[in-house]
């Protein structure tokens, strides 16, 4: 199949995919990681996995694939302790030391080892010290709640003794004579100090209060600054407090309770000497903790700046050897386990350079036995593969979107490239836009180098994949615009003079008669004179009504000529006398014939209805056309039009169905003996897919096929009259996208500039632009970008494309980076 | 200017692109049918475009009617 160089064409770049082959290579097991590394750097081999039925476990380099990721992991996490540490990956240097991958992994265990331990005793340290810190404002607030206790304590001591002179007021005591005299029994007070975090502070007291039955004193006083949690390293706002307790039960209690509410307690001395001897210690020790914590943060950071110049080298690397293995597992071992056996599609161009490469890696490795190369014989369809470069991928992208072509099949993404952005400019038709929009794209293009290099964001980076498409779409905005005369919905006389003018001087009947044609017709676009006048409306819809139709005429007969290639490709006679022929017939014998009345009209400026031509072409075709008439003998051609349309209809349904009956006959009696040279091949391929894997044994199910072809006819032929209607939108989307325009112009530019006043032309100027950008150069394109997708989608490529073939996706080092990013 | 006369400078232009095409990026003959499919395309678009806009234009049913200001 598909052995002659491009069917009736020659062959052409991106009409066909690549051809393919399937290739199996024999790698003797000591070349075969330097085999397929090289592979891999060639990027255009794609391997078939031969261990399908084992787990990931039971293939051979599953061990390696473990160091791998171990591997992976191991990068991760110096990945993330840069960030913490705010150290910037350096981008890869270009002089790439060659590097093993076994000294590799040992540096990367050693470095680790040396991290985590830096880590774990930094974690240590920190810890300790944030202890401190919280001792030491423990020690602060708790030494001014004791001073000013002491302090209000003695002033009590100095009124009582005062008040006790005189009579006993309102406000002393009750109690007062028991407290002196029994200060004998006085219990010793116990005290505990530390800190609890501030949201739990109340329930702390309310829990303690009550555990104790309120036998204690408990002092809370936040602390201004959030401090430093030693368990969790978190900046959490906490109280110091005191309590005071007495007996041993209280205190088992509230150390219990303090454990739960994690209140870090710290030791207080109660005596002012020891106090000041404990502030003293605790800050010599936070010094010096200070410093033995930056040296060791210092000696982290220096050995993240080390790990972050070879970093991206290594993450390469890393991967690198994680898909050469995993390609190593799709091979499967030979019986004597010496040599590895792959198999894999490739294109045929790329035959010498796979050899080369095996070749390389045998004499490298200094293998004693060569790899072997040998191409085999396979049914199974080939992927699909394009050589596309930067200009054409984001067009072959808009085809795969829809379906993967098969295998070699006509490719529309040749004409795509043109007639996308055209149908897209027959929609946003306005050159005023299309220059902004050049201009947008025309940046992105030329600081391609930069953008590529750099990552954007989601909706930045679609604009930057399709900055071709667009510019492409801009180009033909200009041109559009052009003819229908819109500079930002303004027509300028650019080419000639307005072919119309006033009947007589006094120009007396201009707005109700109506102008007359005095020149020749404007030469390029639409006369700019229609532009405002009464008229405009119904003239530019007949235009554009009947310039979608012509161009959806002329798209579709073009889908249908693909279709021709594509058989005359696969040489596959009954898909051009059954299928193409009657439905370019049926086609064009409708829409062809209307495609060419409209034409009849324009040029003989005859005022014949053409609906109603149409439509009593079929209801009663037999009629007299009267005035209707656009030449004569026109309903004869009607006629025969009308037979010939009706005729291809069972032309495309019955004799189809029975040819690959036939074909499959034959070819069921000839098969003992031999194929029938000459076999129409492709569609000997057609019967396959209909019953594929049952052999020769297979029956032949005609009603199914029969089914199939009759949903196909009908498709077409109900496909013909709404396609046909489809491409009206182009009509609907270029009025939408002129009147808007036309709003935007007229009731916010010329409305404020009538104001003559400055202020208000700004705040018009500042509305016309946010409009213009945000309606019409983001929205209508994105709607006009949608319509066009649709139109080559559906109406152009269901004429002959069936894209069900599958991606070529090679085994590419240059692929694995850049999925990653 | 009359249709044909622009037809045939569309079409002029058109041969010329495609000549320019061949001439500029000489990258085999594949490539260089694909280039020249494409100009060819182009050229007939922007040609079917201005033909039918100027066709619509030659003998009008309607005539402009200025609005009334």
């Amino acid at each position: 199949m598909a052995s002659g160089g491009g069917g009736c064409l020659p062959a052409m770049d991106l009409m066909r995919s690549e051809p393919m082959q399937l290739l199996q290579v024999i790698i003797p097991t000591e070349s075969a990681h330097l085999a397929v590394s090289y592979l891999g750097d060639l990027g255009l081999i794609q391997f078939k996995d031969l261990n399908a039925d084992k787990s990931p476990f039971q293939r051979t380099y599953a061990a390696q694939i473990k160091r791998c990721g171990e591997m992976a992991r191991k990068l991760r996490f110096f990945k993330e302790q840069m960030s913490k540490a705010g150290i910037q990956i350096s981008p890869v240097q270009l002089t790439e030391t060659p590097l093993d991958f076994d000294d590799m992994e040992i540096k990367l265990g050693e470095l680790e080892a040396e991290l985590t331990e830096v880590n774990a005793n930094d974690e240590k340290l920190q810890r300790t010290y944030n202890e401190l810190l919280e001792y030491s404002t423990v020690l602060q607030k708790a030494g001014e709640f004791f001073y000013s206790a002491q302090r209000s304590a003695a002033a009590q001591q100095r009124e009582m003794e005062t008040s006790q002179s005189g009579d006993i007021s309102l406000e002393s005591p009750l109690l007062e004579q028991d407290m002196f005299t029994d200060a004998s029994k006085q219990v010793k007070l116990g005290s505990l100090s530390g800190l609890v975090p501030k949201e739990k502070a109340m329930a702390f007291e309310r829990i303690l209060f009550r555990a104790t039955r309120g036998n204690i004193l408990l002092r809370q006083e936040s602390v201004d600054e959030p401090v430093t949690d030693p368990q969790s390293g978190e900046k959490v706002s906490k109280n110091t407090f005191v309590i005071f307790y007495s007996g041993e039960r209280a205190k088992a209690k509230i150390l219990k309770i303090c454990d739960a509410f994690r209140a870090n307690r710290y030791p207080f001395p109660e005596d002012l000497g020891k106090q000041m001897h404990t502030v003293q210690e605790v800050s010599g020790k936070i010094s010096e903790l200070k410093a033995t914590i930056d040296m060791g943060l210092a000696h982290r950071d220096s050995i993240l700046k080390t790990i972050a110049l070879e970093y991206e080298h290594w993450n390469h690397l890393a991967k690198k050897e994680k898909s050469i293995y995993h390609t190593l597992n799709m091979l499967s071992v030979d019986v004597t386990k010496k040599c590895l056996v792959g198999e894999g599609w490739s294109p045929v161009f790329a035959t010498s350079q796979v050899q080369d490469a095996l070749q390389r890696a045998t004499l490298e490795s200094k293998s004693q036995v060569g790899s072997i190369f040998q191409v085999l014989n396979t049914k199974e369809s080939p992927p699909t593969y394009f050589q596309t470069n930067k200009f054409t991928s984001a067009f072959q992208e808009i085809v795969d979107a829809y379906g993967v072509a098969k295998y070699q099949e006509a490719n529309p993404g040749v004409f795509t490239v043109i007639t996308f952005p055209f149908l897209f400019a027959v929609m946003f038709g306005d050159w005023g836009h299309g220059i902004c929009i050049l201009l947008a794209t025309l940046y992105l293009i030329i600081r391609e180098k930069k953008f590529a290099s750099q990552k954007l964001g989601d909706i930045m980076e679609m604009m930057f994949g399709g900055r071709y498409i667009i510019m492409m779409m801009a180009l033909f905005s200009i041109y559009t615009g052009l003819i229908y005369n819109e500079f930002f919905s303004v027509p300028f006389e650019l080419f000639a003079k307005s072919a119309y003018a006033c009947r007589d001087p006094s120009c007396g009947d201009a707005t109700t008669e109506g102008l007359v044609k005095i020149r020749p017709t404007y030469p390029f676009g639409v006369d700019p004179v229609w532009h405002g006048s009464r008229s405009e409306l119904p003239f530019l819809n007949s235009l554009k009504m009947k310039m979608s139709i012509l161009l959806g005429v002329a798209q579709m007969n073009l889908g249908i000529m693909m279709s021709y290639f594509n058989a005359k490709f696969f040489r596959n006679s009954v898909n051009v006398w059954y299928q193409f022929v009657p439905q370019l017939i049926f086609l064009n014998s409708l829409f062809g014939y209307l495609s060419m009345l409209i034409i009849i009209k324009w040029c003989t400026g005859s005022k014949a209805d053409l609906y109603h031509v149409m439509i009593y072409m079929f209801l009663s075709p037999t009629d007299e056309l009267g005035e209707n008439e656009l030449f004569p003998g026109q309903k004869t051609v009607q006629l025969v039009l009308l037979l010939l349309a009706l005729v291809s209809v069972p032309w495309m349904l019955i004799p189809k169905p029975f040819f690959l009956k036939m074909e499959h006959e034959r070819r069921h009696q000839g098969h003992q003996y031999a194929m029938l040279e000459g076999a129409d091949e492709s569609v000997v391929a057609e019967l396959g897919e209909h019953h594929e894997e049952s052999n020769h044994h297979e029956e032949f199910e005609f009603s199914e096929i029969f089914v199939h072809q009759l949903i196909h006819t009908i498709e077409f032929v109900l496909g013909a009259v709404s396609n046909t209607a489809s491409y009206l939108r182009l009509w609907a989307l270029s009025l939408a996208h002129s009147e808007l325009s036309t709003v935007f112009y007229d009731k916010v530019l010329l409305l404020t500039l009538g104001y003559n006043n400055l202020f208000i032309l700004a705040i018009g100027v500042f509305v016309f632009i946010c409009a213009t950008v945000g309606v019409l150069l983001v929205m209508e394109t994105l709607s006009a970008f949608l319509h066009a997708l649709r139109l080559h989608w559906v109406e152009f490529q269901n004429k002959f494309y069936e894209g069900d073939g599958y991606k070529f996706a090679p085994f590419s080092f240059a692929l694995i980076t850049e999925e990653e990013e | 200017m009359g249709f044909l006369i622009t037809t045939i400078i569309f079409f002029l232009a058109g041969f010329v692109a495609s000549c320019l095409a061949l001439i500029c990026c000489n990258r085999g003959p594949s490539t260089n049918l694909f280039h020249v499919t494409l100009v060819i395309t182009a050229t007939i678009c922007c040609w079917m475009m201005w033909a039918i806009v100027y066709l619509a234009q030659m003998k009008p049913l309607i005539n402009p009617i200025l609005s009334g200001e």
